[in-house]
């Protein structure tokens, strides 16, 4: 079984230009499917791995209106609230790299490392951070990108709040769960609302809140959003992760979409490999004839024919993986999480990704090799002999 | 034939080998029991509307051990013939026992195992796979016995050690001359040691000196190792070497 196995695979050294461009295609296929499951994998994962027990409540109406502060307080005394975090969009521009997008924030700094503990900073940076009122911590992947080291002075121009701002660096945080941002910029909230013009005193754009028990998550946040009923201004309290899902929802429509070309894609090379098989039963008809006039069995032939396609489904899909991984894991993925880190903190091929891709080229060879396989089987031996002589 | 005879020298010591040889090349057949039998065969394609009757009422006898020629003009039906012996094809009508088994009679699975024990195949183009070496292309029909490859890979060099190969064994085809791919055959078809030998044109894509080491070693395998050998041809000089010719024509033996 083995050697007949082997054998068939010879077969793909009979044609080399053919084999070589036929792996060719089916791996630049396979790279294209590997690449779109992980955009929508990357998408998912920022839910997925959001933290169950934290909460945001922001206002009822839409997530740009602000929240009166005192409602922190307010919260911190519900039950089950473990540890509450206000903070503001900030909206910063580099006056050097206009075109530069991170997420601004100006946090409750006793409290916000404490609510983001995945956030993960190191006690000197977050003392020296306390204690500067100018103080920013930055992600580390945006810092590696501007250059920026603790102690240097920095002047970002404000874009919700007018103006320049200086900065001291005063520490570098690295993410320890897939879903957070490495390239958000933080500061404290007291520096922005000492500085911003009246009417935008004392006002924060939503809360963080962290729970002592994930299962009373929803009760938590109906108790909270209760509360504020009969208050002036109405809040809309949810989980982090209800949070992502409905803004992802907003991209329902894109997100099928690229489903969908993720499956034509494995269509196109189900063809290629298809195509080059059936070329290749078509040639070798009269060989199949002489191994049953030899006494080989139909069955024989068709696993003859599948071990072929599947020796040419193996190396396309060691090709393809074996190129996309590194390639999206070293290259497209770190650039993409330094541009696009707000949408896709984290963008790597998963291992199971890989292995789906790899296990997807096998099938679809064999796949791509039943109906040939079949028509090489049912082969008469007598017409197939008598063709050539 | 085992593979400890091929090891031998052929006539070492062998009574049949040492025996005086009935007179292949006098008029009278060897006497033997019958291995092929053909009982009023009828072989008929329907292709298109208007039915083909390619071989007619077929008697015909050959005998364990024999080396006959089958000769005709093209399109008598000589391959269709050879086929049917061969268990490639059924008679429409008429009842072929060959080895003992009633071809007629037997499913593809069944044919396909008669061909394997009984039949050893030599084609006018050889029909070597071009991926295999010769030795690879020679141990082919051995996968599908259940040996050991350590014993497969034996007797497939035994084989071709027989045709005189045995510093080819490692060549592809393409590195082959056309002579020394049709032993290369040849050492295929013998290598499971077959009842009868069926040859379709064997020296047909041969120049004269290829054609007659070709026929030499057919000569041999018959004389030697005691291979029933039927053998196709249009080449007066290989129907030289049988020890019966028949003519086919329309259909018919004369
Ligand atoms: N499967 C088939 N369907 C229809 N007709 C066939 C089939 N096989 C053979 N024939 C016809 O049967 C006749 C005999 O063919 P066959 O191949 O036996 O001739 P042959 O004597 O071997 O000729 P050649 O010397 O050219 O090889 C031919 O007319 C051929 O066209
Ligand atoms: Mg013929």
């Amino acid at each position: 079984m083995i050697k007949l196995f082997l054998i068939a695979a010879r077969n793909l050294k009979r044609s080399w230009f053919r084999t070589i461009f036929t792996i060719a295609g089916a791996a630049v296929a396979l790279i294209a499917f590997i690449m779109l499951r992980t955009v929508l994998w990357s998408w998912n994962a920022v839910s997925e791995y959001a933290a169950q027990d934290r909460l945001a409540t922001r206002h009822k109406v839409t997530m740009i209106m602000p929240l009166p502060k005192r409602y922190a307080e307010d919260i911190r005394a519900v039950p089950g609230v473990k540890q509450v975090a206000f903070m503001n969009w900030f909206g910063a521009k580099i006056p050097t790299a206009p075109d530069e997008f991170f997420a601004s924030l100006a946090v409750e700094s006793n409290t916000f490392f404490d609510v983001w503990d995945e956030m993960v900073v190191s006690p000197e940076d977050k003392a020296r951070w306390l204690a500067d009122k100018k103080g920013a911590i930055v992600g580390h992947v945006l810092a590696k990108k501007m250059g920026w080291k603790v102690g240097d002075k920095i002047v970002l121009e404000g874009t919700i709040y007018p103006g320049d701002w200086e900065f001291n660096i005063s520490g570098i945080y690295k993410a320890s769960r897939k879903s957070v941002d490495d390239s958000e910029f933080i500061f404290h909230w007291d520096y922005l609302n000492d500085s911003a013009p009246a009417e935008m005193k004392d006002q924060i754009g939503f809360i963080s809140i962290r729970v002592t028990d994930t299962s009373r998550s929803a009760e938590i946040a109906q108790a909270i959003d209760r509360m504020f009923d009969e208050r002036d201004v109405q809040t809309a309290t949810m989980s982090e992760r209800a949070m992502n899902l409905s803004f992802m929802a907003g991209f329902s429509a894109l997100l099928t979409a690229l489903d969908v070309v993720s499956i034509i894609i494995l269509g196109i090379m189900l063809l290629i490999l298809g195509n080059t098989i059936a070329m290749g039963v078509r040639e070798r008809t009269k060989e199949y004839a002489v191994l049953r006039a030899i006494g080989f069995e139909p069955w024989h032939v068709r696993f003859f024919v599948i071990a072929e396609a599947a020796a040419l489904g193996i190396l396309s899909g060691a090709v393809g993986v074996g190129i996309a991984y590194p390639f999206v894991n070293h290259f497209v993925g770190r650039a993409i999480e330094e541009n696009m880190g707000a949408m896709f903190p984290y963008f790597r091929v998963e291992p199971t990704t890989a292995a789906l891709a790899f296990v997807i080229a096998l099938g679809l060879a064999a796949v791509a090799s039943l109906l040939p396989s079949i028509q090489a089987g049912r082969v008469s031996v007598t017409d197939a002999l008598r063709r050539v002589g | 034939m085992t593979p400890s005879d091929l090891d031998a020298p052929p006539d070492a010591g062998k009574a049949e080998a040492t025996a005086p040889e009935q007179n292949r090349k006098s008029a009278a057949p060897p006497k033997g029991k019958p291995i092929i039998e053909l009982v009023n065969v009828t072989k008929t394609y329907v292709r298109g509307k208007e039915p083909l009757t390619v071989l007619d009422g077929l008697n015909l006898t050959i005998e364990e051990g024999a080396f006959e020629a089958l000769m005709g003009p093209s399109g008598s039906g000589k391959s269709t013939l050879l086929n049917l012996i061969a268990g490639l094809d059924r008679p429409t009508s008429g009842k072929a026992v060959v080895a003992g088994n009633d071809i007629g009679s037997m499913s593809d699975g069944a044919l396909a195992k008669f061909r394997a024990r009984h039949i050893g195949f030599i084609f006018q183009s050889y029909n070597l796979m071009p991926v295999l070496t010769a030795v690879e292309n020679v141990e082919l029909p051995l996968l599908l016995t259940k040996l050991p490859a350590a014993e497969r890979r034996k007797r497939a060099q035994t084989a071709l050690r027989v045709v005189g190969l045995e510093d080819r064994m490692d060549h592809y085809p393409r590195q082959l001359s056309g002579g020394q791919e049709q032993r290369v055959a040849i050492a295929r078809a013998i290598v499971t040691d077959p009842t009868i030998l069926v040859c379709d044109e064997p020296t047909g894509d041969l120049d004269r000196k290829s054609a007659d080491d070709i026929l030499a070693l057919l000569t041999k395998l018959n004389t030697d190792f005691k291979k029933t050998i039927l053998m196709v041809t249009h080449d007066p000089a290989a129907a030289e070497r049988a020890t019966i010719t028949r003519h086919l024509n329309k259909g018919k033996l004369e």
